[in-house]
């Protein structure tokens, strides 16, 4: 009816009117997407996690609630138990990156970034989990040590010290691999 | 000690997944607003429910008083006493939009929701609901012929932050062809807070059996209550001029939304727009207090063999203390809406 469906075209957009759902997309897929990269999974189930953790945010994004964290921060916490719920049933243990090229490179490059990923996936599978999760958050989903604390219950200044202990320990054990 | 190693490992997701992905959401997106157009009562329960609450909103977009005295000592406010019509044409934003007015994102970059909306819950009865609204709950006396109370449902408070900018304001002004209206450059980053109250939603259902070849179906009538909703607004704020721009880009002339601003108290009314096509409006009395009938009927379907749409209809009015609206079918001019609202006690 006249008045209400005006209301219904207008009510329901006052929380998307904050929110460009759309640019969100956007912005925050490729970030998810590498979230599950750095977790280890393989292009395919990346995408598939990456899939099914916009579905489910999607579905449910009437309910995000901006006060309470950034819509980056939302998303990966919807992705880490998707991530979660994948590990439940089934482990893998897969290289970080295939050598296939990407429409972008050349075979070479290809080959080059795929010695990298898999030193690196062999240096960090060594880590602890918790670690590997936050290396995950870190440089695979660009999160901020704030985000990274809000995700994983750990004090910001925590979060801070573990990924510099990480990473010193990480680049030492690289740069002893000597020039990729 | 440089952690770029770990970084340019990064890679962009595959343009094909980008898309197929996209396409998937889209998809939700369409399921979706089939969810919100099929006629289930307790679809438009929410936006409904959230349209009292929409006074904030609206308020923003239509209302507001004239100039007044320069300075005041304390925050002005809008409360919703009346309710007044005004009819818009909504394929006009539409066309707006078609001519590069990025409408939603000119509006929405300058409101931040502080309390989102929830959906609304179930509770046991309107007194129970209407105790965790803080308010008293009114019921009807009088219901439709075969009607009783189906299900009672509670809508949570709400809030919201409007930071004016205007630059935004300019630029829909311009593209709503309104260069007559001008943007005090002081208004630039104040503030309006909206409050949303809980709103209480009873709704009663009838069984309709099929006859005439016509489907089984039921209808619905939806008794929504709160408090009245009020906004905040900066000292000596001029939103009588917000409110001539939302007129004008809704498709009134420069004369009509001049006179029309000047024709009513903003500080009180509520304007509810209704289409220009299909829809109807007529001041009514509801237990004394002025109140806003609507009706719409929807447009017939482009086949011909289809079920034509059944009119819909909105009492709207306010006591001292509560803004009120019983929403249901709009036969007979809402008639039957009409006698519920005015047994209401």
């Amino acid at each position: 009816m006249g008045g209400v469906r005006i209301l219904e075209w207008l009510a329901p957009d006052v929380p998307a009117l904050a929110v460009d759902w759309e640019a969100v997309y956007r912005e925050e897929m490729p970030r998810v997407f590498n979230y599950f990269r750095y977790r280890g999974f393989e292009r395919a189930t990346a995408e598939d996690l990456t899939s099914a953790t916009f579905e489910k945010a999607w579905r449910a994004r009437d309910r995000y609630r901006r006060d309470r964290s950034a819509v980056s921060t939302w998303l990966l916490a919807i992705g880490r138990n998707v991530a979660i719920d994948h590990f439940r049933r089934s482990r893998p243990e897969v290289p970080l990156v295939e050598d296939a090229a990407t429409d972008e490179e050349t075979p070479e490059t290809a080959a080059l970034r795929a010695g990298q990923s898999r030193r690196l996936t062999e240096l960090t599978r060594a880590l602890p989990e918790r670690e590997r999760e936050l290396l995950a958050l870190k440089y695979g989903a660009d999160a901020t040590n704030r985000a990274i604390a809000t995700l994983t219950g750990l004090s910001e200044s925590n979060v801070g010290t573990i990924l510099h202990r990480t990473v010193v320990s990480l680049r030492s054990r690289w740069d002893e691999g000597g020039p990729q | 000690m440089s952690d770029s190693f770990l970084s340019r490992l990064r890679e962009e997701p595959r343009p094909e997944f980008k898309e197929r992905l996209e396409g998937r959401l889209h998809e939700i997106d369409a399921r979706e607003r089939e969810r919100r157009l099929a006629p289930s009562p307790y679809r438009r329960f929410a936006p409904a429910l959230a349209g009292t609450a929409l006074a904030a909103a609206l308020a923003l977009a239509f209302t507001l008083e004239p100039v007044r005295a320069a300075a005041r000592e304390f925050l002005d406010l809008f409360r919703v006493k009346r309710f007044a019509a005004v009819p818009i044409d909504p394929a006009r934003l539409e066309r707006l939009a078609k001519g590069g007015l990025d409408f939603k994102s000119l509006v929405a970059d300058q409101v931040q929701v502080v309390v989102a909306p929830q959906p609304p819950e179930a509770v046991d009865s309107p007194e129970a609901g209407a105790v965790r609204a803080g308010i008293t709950a009114q019921l009807p006396a009088a219901l439709p012929a075969r009607t009783e109370l189906a299900e009672t449902k509670l809508s949570p408070a709400a809030s919201f932050r409007v930071q004016v900018d205007t630059g935004k304001l300019e630029a829909l002004a311009l593209a709503a062809g309104a260069d007559e209206i001008e943007i005090p450059a002081f208004w630039n980053g104040a503030t309006i807070d909206v409050e949303v109250p809980p709103v209480l939603g009873v709704r009663y259902a009838r069984k309709v059996e099929a006859v005439d070849g016509r489907p089984a179906r039921e209808d619905s009538f939806l008794l929504l209550q709160a408090a009245i909703p009020q906004v905040e607004l900066p000292e000596g704020f001029d939103l009588a001029t917000l409110g001539r721009l939302g007129l004008r880009l809704a498709g009134l002339s420069a004369t009509d939304a001049l006179s029309f601003s000047r024709a009513i108290d903003w500080r009180s009314t509520l304007l509810v727009p209704v289409p220009v096509q299909g829809g109807t409006f007529r001041e009514v009395e509801v237990s004394g207090h002025q109140g806003l009938l609507v009706t719409f009927q929807p447009p017939a379907p482009a086949e011909p063999s289809a079920p034509r749409p059944r009119a819909q209809g909105l009492v709207l009015w306010s006591t001292d203390d509560k803004v009120l609206a019983v929403q249901g079918p709009g036969a007979q001019g809402g008639v039957e809406l009409l006698e519920m609202a005015q047994s209401i006690r």
